[in-house]
């Protein structure tokens, strides 16, 4: 074996040493993401249903009727109360008795039968606004699903949502989960375990054997970038069998995928951590430079096209949003290495430019 | 045979501040080279600038015939180095330390293994291979730091403060520990200030605020720096009544505190330069029964002068 191989290897084994004596943060690394499979796929769900809805029904015709029975046909509404006016439906929404109500005016078939707009308002309560914006998103769906042209002949508007056809948001979620764990493990325990060196004082040990920079880097780094990997494992089974997530591209791809944007975040740790030597201060900018873009501008919850400009273009720059955006391609798309090109070229910048900085810096520190 | 260690004028300066001040010195073969001088003399600075851990401003160094700073590399292969601040994980096991660092230095296979066990069974510490070095006594983790540097059979060792922290004892062993090593040949560089310790070594150099201010043997820094007679006086009396009566006295050179006693330098053809003379002055000023005992000089008189020279 030549002398660089080994010496790497026995910062490798080292590192698993280290890693074996922590059990802690074993657990840590891998309950986080089972946990937040969970957390994510069952409890914070941004799909609603059985959402409570009062009827207001002024017309009282076989029109009105059919029209209430339509919206709460499904699962999405469930009748609660029925209200002689607007008026009287307003202290169900304060109460919380309903979220919604359905006011269906006392002109309703007449407007119909001469093909004018048919009035109907839907109240919702606005102090919950996501349960608001995707109870009217339900409502006029359900509404246009099928409208009554009088004279004409009777049309139906279809819509179909191609890939996720039940709209699921676990499904979308689960993409970005995947960024927030990995970002979590990578950067978070890299910028630690390479600040714990500075710290204990064997950085220096390390550099007075002929040990290279590069050699001390791969070494401590390998044993995290397996375990990277080993979490986008545990994710995805989750993700399969309690989520049936579909898997409609190549597993190898999604892995190569995962493994670039893993050294990238290892390499996001390994220069915080250069730079900061305290395990301290590492974790503290580790916790704002990954946590917040993967959560918030990694397109995992809010959606980067309604951002504004500069945001747009952080969000651009961290490689969450590429992560994210890419793995939905293959894993709901089924797309091929062309699609995600793009995005692995950005990811790949971005670890080529943190690799750069931190051996720059790694350098710099020690001849000082 | 040539120095395995060759400084000439070498130099660091931290901004305005000169930590290092045209240092030179040899260190041959087999020798023990005792490097003393308070904390911020610039002891570790000339350490971390021979390990190749830092470059230095001006002048140059040899180690093993490698330039420390054209051939940082070469310079690491053929030296083993402790730190001060860190010798050891301590969250792994005496086997894991030795096996990382012997293949830090690239060893590997039956080689590595070997030298392994035998750290192991050198630093008497066969039997508890597999406890954490973080339960090990500190003097134990010392020999067991010693022996890690040493895997490789490197001609030359850095030691910084190596028994820091130790108890007496156990500093003992470690320095039996580093003569064996001295005798097989290897150059050992040991930076204390333990100035007890440094008499174990064949050579000592002085740092003060930077300047390598003299070099010598124990005996011969000794004989020319603080020469003179010297006594130790104990008694019932506070130490305070004894440096009063001797205090500005002819041919009085220094009384230093040690321990309860006082200890006195006099010129050696002064007229209290005797014990008895001695003794009649303190009845005479006033001191019950002081008993006065001849004694020799050590590397703190010779320190002392030298901080005190330098403070004049």
């Amino acid at each position: 074996m030549r002398p660089a191989l080994i010496r790497t290897a026995a910062l490798a084994v080292k590192e698993l040493a280290h890693i074996r004596r922590d059990p802690q943060m074993l657990a840590f690394a891998l309950l986080l993401p089972v946990v937040l499979l969970l957390l994510f796929g069952y409890a914070i769900s941004f799909d609603l249903d059985h959402i409570p809805l009062a009827v207001v029904d002024r017309d009282q015709t076989a029109d009105s009727r059919a029209l209430a029975r339509r919206m709460t046909a499904g699962d999405l509404f469930v009748p609660v109360a029925d209200a002689p006016s607007a008026e009287a439906a307003v202290p169900l929404l304060r109460r919380d008795v309903a979220r919604a109500a359905l006011v269906i005016d006392d002109d309703y078939t007449r407007a119909l039968r001469r093909g004018e707009p048919a009035p109907v308002q839907l109240l919702v309560d606005g102090a919950d606004n996501s349960t608001a914006a995707v109870a009217m998103g339900y409502a006029s769906a359900i509404a246009i699903g099928r409208v009554e042209v009088p004279g004409g002949l009777p049309y139906a508007v279809r819509s179909r949502a191609l890939f996720n056809p039940a709209l699921r948001s676990t499904i979308f979620i689960i993409p970005g989960l995947m960024a927030l764990i990995l970002v979590i493990i990578a950067v978070m325990l890299t910028a630690l375990t390479v600040a714990r060196e500075y710290e204990r004082g064997s950085m220096e040990q390390l550099f007075a054997t002929p040990t290279r920079r590069v050699e001390i880097i791969l070494g401590k780094l390998a044993p995290y970038f397996v375990l990277g990997l080993v979490q986008v494992l545990l994710v995805l089974t989750a993700g399969v069998t309690l989520f049936d997530l579909p898997v409609r591209g190549s597993l190898l791809l999604l892995f190569g995928v995962a493994s670039l944007f893993l050294l990238a975040m290892l390499g996001q740790g390994l220069l915080i951590s250069v730079v900061t030597r305290s395990q301290m201060l590492a974790s503290q900018v580790a916790v704002i430079t990954t946590l917040l873009p993967a959560l918030l501008l990694s397109g995992f919850i809010f959606p980067i096209e309604h951002m504004p400009l500069p945001l747009r273009v952080l969000a651009n720059v961290f490689p969450a949003s590429h992560l994210v955006e890419a793995l939905r391609a293959i894993l709901l798309r089924g797309n091929g290495p062309a699609a995600v090109a793009a995005d692995c070229g950005a990811i790949a910048a971005f670890f080529a430019v943190m690799l750069a900085l931190s051996i720059k810096r790694f350098q710099r520190v020690v001849g000082a | 045979m040539s120095a395995l260690i060759d400084v000439d004028g070498l130099t660091r300066r931290f901004g305005d501040f000169t930590a290092v001040d045209a240092v030179s010195f040899q260190v041959e073969p087999g020798e023990i080279f005792g490097y003393l001088g308070a904390n911020g003399a610039g002891k570790s600075t000339t350490i971390r600038m021979l390990c190749g851990l830092l470059a230095p401003t001006e002048g140059r160094a040899t180690i093993a015939g490698h330039d420390i700073a054209r051939d940082p590399r070469a310079v690491k292969r053929s030296i083993g180095y402790m730190s001060q601040k860190f010798s050891l994980y301590l969250d792994l096991t005496p086997a894991e330390n030795l096996e990382f660092f012997a293949g830090a230095q690239g060893l590997s296979g039956a080689e590595r293994r070997r030298r392994v066990r035998d750290a192991l069974e050198h630093s008497g510490l066969d039997a508890r291979r597999d406890t954490l070095t973080g339960a090990l006594p500190g003097g134990l983790r010392q020999r067991l730091a010693l022996a890690s540097a040493r895997l490789h059979q490197p001609r030359i060792l850095f030691l910084d403060e190596p028994t820091a922290g130790v108890a007496p004892d156990a500093r003992r062993a470690f320095w039996r520990d580093i003569r064996a090593v001295a005798a097989e040949g290897t150059a050992v560089f040991v930076t204390t200030h333990h100035l007890d310790e440094a008499e174990y070594c064949g050579r000592v150099g002085l740092m003060v605020d930077g300047r390598l201010e003299a070099l010598d043997t124990p005996a011969e820094l000794k004989r020319t720096l603080v020469p003179g007679v010297f006594f130790t006086i104990d008694g019932d009396a506070p130490r305070a009544d004894l440096r009063r009566a001797l205090d500005g006295a002819a041919g009085v050179r220094g009384l230093q505190p040690f321990g309860r006693r006082l200890r006195v330098r006099l010129d050696p053809d002064a007229a209290l330069a005797d014990a008895d003379a001695l003794t009649a002055r303190l009845a005479d000023a006033g001191v019950a029964d002081p008993r006065v005992e001849p004694t020799t000089p050590n590397l703190e008189d010779v320190f002392l002068e030298l901080v005190g020279r330098e403070a004049a």
